[in-house]
């Protein structure tokens, strides 16, 4: 009686804690070292040539010439802390460089993509296996932001990104995994590695990287052929 | 006796299983997730929102920044030369900015939904249009010493619990104008007062302006806001400076004559 007692207290117990309740907290400022990154080769699909890559490389390059928002994943290779807040149903991923935030939601569904407007950052959802936070992503627009993948590869409308946050060394440090799917681009899925750090305590938001369009001594230096 | 263990166990399972699921506490108000300010005046346009909100009493050298502030605002904010404001034909667009998608952001929400993020440390308000994000420090620190803080358009904010409302002090805004014929300068503090209805579904923010120099007594207003809809994302604004159209007016302004 008393251990069916015990495993029926168990059992509420984990009954519980669904969401994000229990589950390991990465909220911080986070920020990439030089030697934060692990990046292997893309195997890219036949279809993706040179000239493919070289068109690809030119509306990246006009993206970052009119400063347009930079989106995923060069939005996560921040040169700057990037600012996560972890809430009860979503995560906030803030940046200091020219990108919007994300939002990755607790929830089991995406959005409806008939009605879903595709944007730099895609539609994520979140949810915890153990301590691992696992985001996947999808809704991307190609045409928008700058759209090299690291390794290799670009992001199209048809991308689907899986991200693995795991938190290491007590804290000090957060690994997350990024795994690209897209038969167009990839032969095989992409995966690579960055590993964060935290940043002080007491770290203070500073305002974005600025970037003005109009600046043509800018533009000049950025279209030197 | 056993059973009255098992009783005993089990209700305390489902004790702390639903005090978990009333989190936050009681006292700390649930603003997470997006919202749309609403206009509960009846005031028809976005201008006309503050329209009806008591007018700031300003001080003698106040009411002269301000004034200076507005003669410069008077002036054309980018080079007109690429559009000669000549009347156009039908169809033909007004150039009414120079294309740059940058955007100072602020402390208010503006027509756009805002998003409201609370972690342990941090309360965090991000926009769907260009604009900084508003970080409410809840760790504790203090504002920074001002002669070594360059303002910005949201400034430096630390925020408390208090009372079932989310309380945001902020000082070291750039100098300019506030909602209601105010003015602000770095030393301005502005106090914030996030409460939510009962429902969850409204969020109120009262604002007041308090700054003797600035200020012949406290600068008071309120803003509403409604939830978006459970399930529902935030958008992206996208702006691109490169495209001719970003530059123009949907809204042709007056002929000239």
């Amino acid at each position: 009686m008393r251990r069916a007692a015990w495993i029926l207290f168990a059992v509420v117990l984990m009954l519980r804690e669904p969401s994000a309740q229990g589950s390991p907290d990465i909220s911080g400022f986070w920020e990439l070292s030089f030697d934060s990154r692990h990046v292997p080769t893309a195997s890219l699909a036949p279809a993706v040539t040179p000239a493919v890559l070289a068109k690809q490389a030119d509306q990246d390059g006009s993206a970052i010439r009119w400063c347009n928002f930079l989106g995923l994943p060069m939005a996560m290779d921040s040169p700057r802390p990037i600012n996560i807040r972890q809430g009860r149903r979503e995560i906030v991923i803030n940046f200091e460089t020219v990108a919007t935030p994300r939002h990755l939601y607790f929830r089991s569904a995406h959005a409806n993509m008939d009605v879903f407007d595709p944007t730099s950052n895609g539609d994520s959802i979140a949810r915890w296996e153990g301590d691992t936070l696992v985001v996947d992503t999808i809704g991307f627009d190609g045409a928008k932001g700058v759209t090299a993948i690291p390794g290799g590869g670009y992001r199209t409308s048809d991308s689907h990104l899986i991200e693995r946050y795991r938190l290491m060394s007590g804290g000090a440090v957060l690994s997350v995994t990024f795994t690209w799917e897209d038969p167009r681009v990839f032969r095989t899925p992409h995966s690579y590695e960055f590993r964060y750090v935290r940043a002080p305590r007491l770290y203070e938001a500073q305002p974005p990287l600025a970037c003005n369009p109009f600046d043509e001594a800018r533009a000049a230096f950025l279209e030197v052929p | 006796m056993r059973i009255a263990r098992v009783i005993t166990l089990l209700s305390l399972a489902f004790a702390t299983t639903l005090a978990a699921q009333q989190q936050p506490a009681a006292s700390v108000p649930d603003l997470e997730g997006g919202w749309v300010r609403v206009d509960v005046e009846g005031s028809g346009n976005f201008t006309g929102l503050a329209a009806k909100f008591p007018r700031a009493v300003l001080t003698p050298a106040a009411q002269a920044a301000a004034a200076e502030q507005a003669k410069r605002a008077a002036q054309p904010r980018f080079d007109f030369a690429r559009d000669p404001s000549r009347p156009k034909g039908a169809g033909e667009g007004y150039v009414v900015t120079d294309g740059n998608c940058s955007l100072p952001g602020g402390v208010e929400p503006n027509s756009a939904a805002f998003h409201v993020v609370q972690s342990q440390e941090q309360v965090l308000i991000v926009r769907e249009n260009p604009g900084l994000p508003r970080t409410i420090y809840m760790d504790g620190r203090a504002h920074p010493d001002l002669s070594r803080w360059t303002p910005t358009a949201v400034g430096h904010s630390t925020g408390r619990y208090e009372a079932g409302a989310l309380v945001v002090e902020t000082i070291g805004l750039t100098s300019g104008n506030v909602t209601a014929g105010g003015w602000r300068a770095p030393e301005t503090r502005l106090t914030e007062r996030y409460r939510v209805s009962p429902d969850g579904r409204r969020l109120t923010i009262a604002y007041t302006w308090a700054d003797p120099k600035i200020y012949v007594k406290p600068h008071t207003y309120e803003i509403v806001a409604e939830r978006t809809p459970p399930g529902s994302w935030a958008f992206e604004s996208w702006c691109d400076s490169s495209d001719p159209s970003q530059r123009l007016s949907i809204v042709p302004p007056p002929q000239n004559k």
